[in-house]
């Protein structure tokens, strides 16, 4: 079953009519500024959320945008809008914000200089029906029976969408994505567990994902406190991925760096993680969820070794930032949404290094952890309440722990990686292990 | 409009609107400009649960077109099969205070001007970046219901962040400084905030890492808001204790906490968190959720209402072109009768917090984080040296018998809350509070 039964009145733009509103705009903003960039998206999606174990909401959604950025003498004006029928108003309000911005260096946007290629973010397979995401949930229930617990919520969300841009310069990119994603929450007693999972394919695993959140409930029963003190920490990729995307992405932003936001500003050739220790911008992994030929702005995406073996080689960059810095831009232009300028990102973050057995000697388990973002981004302390902290020995789960909070520094935390997991876990657009960590700080009774 | 069998119940919620964002990074204007949007949700009560659809660019269509938005999104609620039921509520809409200044009279280029001069202010000497960005969203909302009510009204949420950081041998450390309303422009003369962020920002380079541990603190009336937030507020919403995802279900008429606590929401109060009416068309009003450390109501949308009960509706709360979620609104402490020298009084040893970052919940764990900006130690009721980096720690059913003193001024702050992908609005509040014996995490060791 189609869920989207009728014809409805904002029925999905034809790629024919992209194409024709594009070069109108283009036309039209060529006669008021120097160059004009288009960015349209769009797509489609469906979603079935539990209540207890019953589904008590199934959502499906159309999503359409049309962003305008317009550069005259390097002032850059934007504006966005749902409309695009609207796209005179929105034009005039891009140039309008142009005209008030600092004037900076400005080289220009890019040239069309990419053929067409394979999608890397999108699967043909996934199809925006309320019946598959009614299965993957029925899927996560039937792996939340393998213990005794309660489930609370849960979802599963699937959906589709397309992206053009382009710009005066003759630039005219097109490209799809898909997404499925499954979570689930369970409870037993006051102890909770949560799991999810996600791909651009129908690779989820939503039976998994039940019985994580099952068991992670299950087990945090009865924990036992612990003593204030210096322990072994095992982070999980969930974990591992708050901490680095709250504090370490922001430092390694060309913007942040060079506006004298960043502790790593003054770092580069220095080593700022274990020498074990390589993390990169990985633009072209398959089925990466970030994955991209180009950038937000056009510009040809490349891998890039922020930290090669522990030593910071480069920081992420786009054209504004490049140009007014003397720098290139690294194709690290990400946009959030439809409004607004494009702003610094990075498409797939991979952690790597070489891989052990890390779970043989003792340590505190941390499944995820709540506060991630009360982190100071500048100066990488935190400290933040551990959920499902556990005793893991011999490479198994051993007593839980009742409450901990672990408090630390992201940036001495990257020097202090003893070991790194074999296998690793796609969360939001990062590709992570699990890492191990000596002599940190836990906050207990 | 005529329905078929399988609808029980629709509303359409249409946000139009637009926001104008200005950011000043280094005394250069990044950007300044507005964009627009116009998004709806429609949702439908099937036999069973709801079928909602979102829809970017509505049209407001009418007729047959109107009926086959509804028809989709009765196909979508059949995979549905939780026996969804409302309560009935009452109905109506309050009105949006008139603004003193109405951000959209002033010219865009007049505010980047005087945004630029709060930006100014924080750059003193020692300053290495100052940052200020500032936020108008104006939006129209329109609501109807299969039970023919129908509202709209207009709202305008305005206001600014300042940012200074300050940097000495590799430790950077920063100052920040907010003030939205829905009382119109507020950019005008606050040059004085843009200085606070800088002193902030040049002090915490010399505050210490706190040693983390148990001890008496008191907390400042903005961060002991966003302690009545996240210890006490998420716990208390009614589709987390429907689900059993909260560890204050079938605690109604529990004593969790000291006598002198009552924590109250309250969407009709003219704070960042006011809606005139609630994203199901109810009318909305005060809910005690804590009165006098006595667990006394939940929040409540229709539904959560009817399976739950023990509060009123009136709490649904929505970002434009998302589905309504049981939300806070304006969360306080109500005041007592202590000071703040009485408090420092009382401790011996223990720390005075300032400012927050924020803070997460477990509401089913029934463990809360939240972290302040700044704090002082305390020695023998003496205020000593400045301390940067703390969180504080608790368990929802436990902490609040920790409350020894409530100050007598209540002072709310703003903020926006984020809650299943959604952000609202929203302002939390309370006294000075004193706790005994709170976790306070720091990465200092002894």
């Amino acid at each position: 079953m189609r869920w989207w039964v009728a014809v409805a009145p904002n029925e999905i733009l034809s790629p024919d009519d992209i194409a024709g509103l594009v070069d109108t705009i283009i036309r039209a903003g060529e006669a008021l500024v120097e160059e004009v960039e288009v960015y349209i998206t769009g797509g489609e999606s469906v979603s079935a959320e539990l209540t207890k174990k019953k589904i008590g909401i199934a959502t499906g959604s159309k999503s359409l945008g049309l962003g305008i950025r317009t550069i005259d003498h390097g002032r850059i004006g934007s504006s966005g809008t749902s409309d695009p029928s609207s796209w005179r108003k929105c034009l005039d309000a891009a140039v309008s914000s142009g005209t008030l911005a600092t004037p900076q260096e400005w080289g220009g946007l890019p040239s069309p200089s990419l053929q067409e290629r394979p999608l890397l973010s999108f699967d043909p397979e996934v199809r925006v029906e309320a019946e598959i995401a009614e299965k993957a949930i029925y899927k996560m229930l039937k792996g939340a029976e393998e213990f005794p617990v309660n489930v609370t919520s849960g979802s599963a969300d699937i959906s589709t969408g397309y992206l053009t841009l382009a710009n005066s310069h003759g630039v005219r990119y097109s490209t799809k994505k898909s997404m499925v994603s499954v979570s689930l929450e369970a409870i037993s007693d006051q102890s909770t567990g949560y799991e999810f999972d996600q791909s651009v394919t129908m690779s989820v695993d939503p039976e998994n994902v039940g019985k994580k959140a099952a068991f992670f409930a299950h087990h945090g029963r009865s924990g036992e406190d612990l003593p204030t003190g210096d322990y072994s920490l095992v982070l999980s990729p969930m974990a591992f991925a708050q901490l680095l995307g709250n504090v370490f992405v922001p430092a390694v932003n060309g913007r942040s760096v060079h506006a004298g936001r960043s502790r790593l500003a003054k770092s580069l050739g220095e080593e700022v993680a274990d020498t074990s220790i390589s993390i990169y911008d990985d633009p072209f992994r398959n089925y990466g969820p970030g994955s991209t030929w180009w950038d937000a702005e056009g510009v040809p995406t490349r891998r890039i070794d922020i930290v090669k073996e522990g030593v910071l080689t480069e920081f992420l960059y786009d054209l504004k930032t490049g140009y007014r810095f003397g720098k290139k831009s690294s194709g690290s232009a990400l946009r959030s949404g439809y409004g607004g300028l494009p702003g610094i990102g990075y498409h797939n973050l991979v952690f790597d290094g070489p891989r052990s057995e890390i779970r043989d000697e003792p340590a505190i388990y941390v499944h995820d952890v709540v506060g991630a973002h009360t982190a100071n981004p500048m100066s990488g302390d935190f400290s933040v309440e551990i959920s499902n902290p556990s005793w893991i020995e011999n490479g198994d789960f051993g007593k839980p722990v009742r409450k901990a909070m672990y408090a630390g520094n992201v940036f001495d935390l990257l020097k202090d990686i003893e070991g790194i997991a074999c296998g690793e876990r796609v969360i939001g657009s990062m590709v992570l292990p699990e890492v191990r960590l000596p002599g940190q700080r836990i906050i207990g009774i | 409009m005529n329905m078929n069998g399988d609808i029980r119940y629709y509303d359409v919620r249409h946000v139009k609107g637009q926001t104008t964002h200005i950011d000043i990074d280094n005394s250069v204007i990044e950007s300044a400009g507005t964009s627009f949007f116009s998004t709806a949700v429609i949702r439908v009560l099937g036999s069973s649960g709801w079928g909602i659809l979102t829809i970017d660019n509505y049209s407001s269509p009418t007729g047959g077109e109107f009926a086959s938005l509804l028809s989709s999104a009765a196909s979508l609620a059949h995979i549905t099969t939780e026996p969804v039921m409302l309560a009935d509520a009452p109905h109506g809409v309050l009105a949006v205070p008139v603004m003193k200044e109405d951000p959209g009279d002033v010219s865009l280029e007049e505010k980047t001007g005087i945004l630029g001069e709060i930006e100014s202010s924080a750059r003193l000497a020692g300053i290495v970046n100052t940052r200020a960005t500032y936020i108008e969203r104006a939006e129209q909302v329109y609501f109807v219901d299969s039970s023919a009510n129908e509202y709209s009204y207009e709202i305008c949420r305005s206001g600014f962040n300042i940012m200074a950081v300050a940097s000495r041998d590799g430790n950077v450390q920063m100052g920040y400084e907010r003030l939205h309303s829905i009382h119109g422009l507020n950019i005008r003369h606050q040059q004085e905030m843009g200085r606070l962020a800088g002193v902030r920002a040049l002090s915490l380079i010399d505050a210490q890492a706190v040693t983390g541990g148990k001890m008496d603190a008191i907390l400042d009336p903005e961060l002991a808001g966003v302690f009545a937030h996240e210890a006490v507020g998420h716990a208390s919403e009614g589709d987390l204790v429907h689900e059993g995802n909260s560890v204050l279900s079938g605690k109604i008429g529990e004593r969790i906490g000291s006598s002198l606590v009552t924590i109250v929401d309250d969407p009709s109060l003219h704070e960042f968190g006011f809606d005139p009416v609630d994203a199901e068309g109810v009318r909305v009003g005060r809910t005690t959720i804590i009165d006098h450390g006595i667990v006394g109501a939940y929040l409540h949308n229709r539904e959560t209402l009817a399976s739950v009960g023990n509060g009123v509706a009136g709490h649904a709360r929505a970002s434009p072109g998302e589905a309504p979620l049981v939300r806070m609104s304006n969360t306080f402490i109500e005041e007592g009768d202590s000071s703040l020298e009485e408090m420092f009084e009382g401790i011996k040893t223990g720390i005075i917090l300032y400012g927050s970052r924020g803070g997460q919940v477990d509401p089913g764990r029934g463990v809360f984080q939240f972290n302040a900006e700044y704090g002082f130690l305390i020695e023998q009721g003496e205020r000593k040296g400045m301390v940067r980096d703390v969180s504080l720690s608790g368990e929802i059913l436990s902490t609040l018998h920790s409350i020894e003193m409530c100050g007598k001024e209540r002072k709310m702050s703003q903020g926006y809350c984020g809650k299943g992908g959604q952000s609202v609005p929203v302002s939390d509040g309370a006294p000075y509070i004193m706790l005994r014996n709170a976790v306070v995490g720091g990465s200092g060791t002894e």
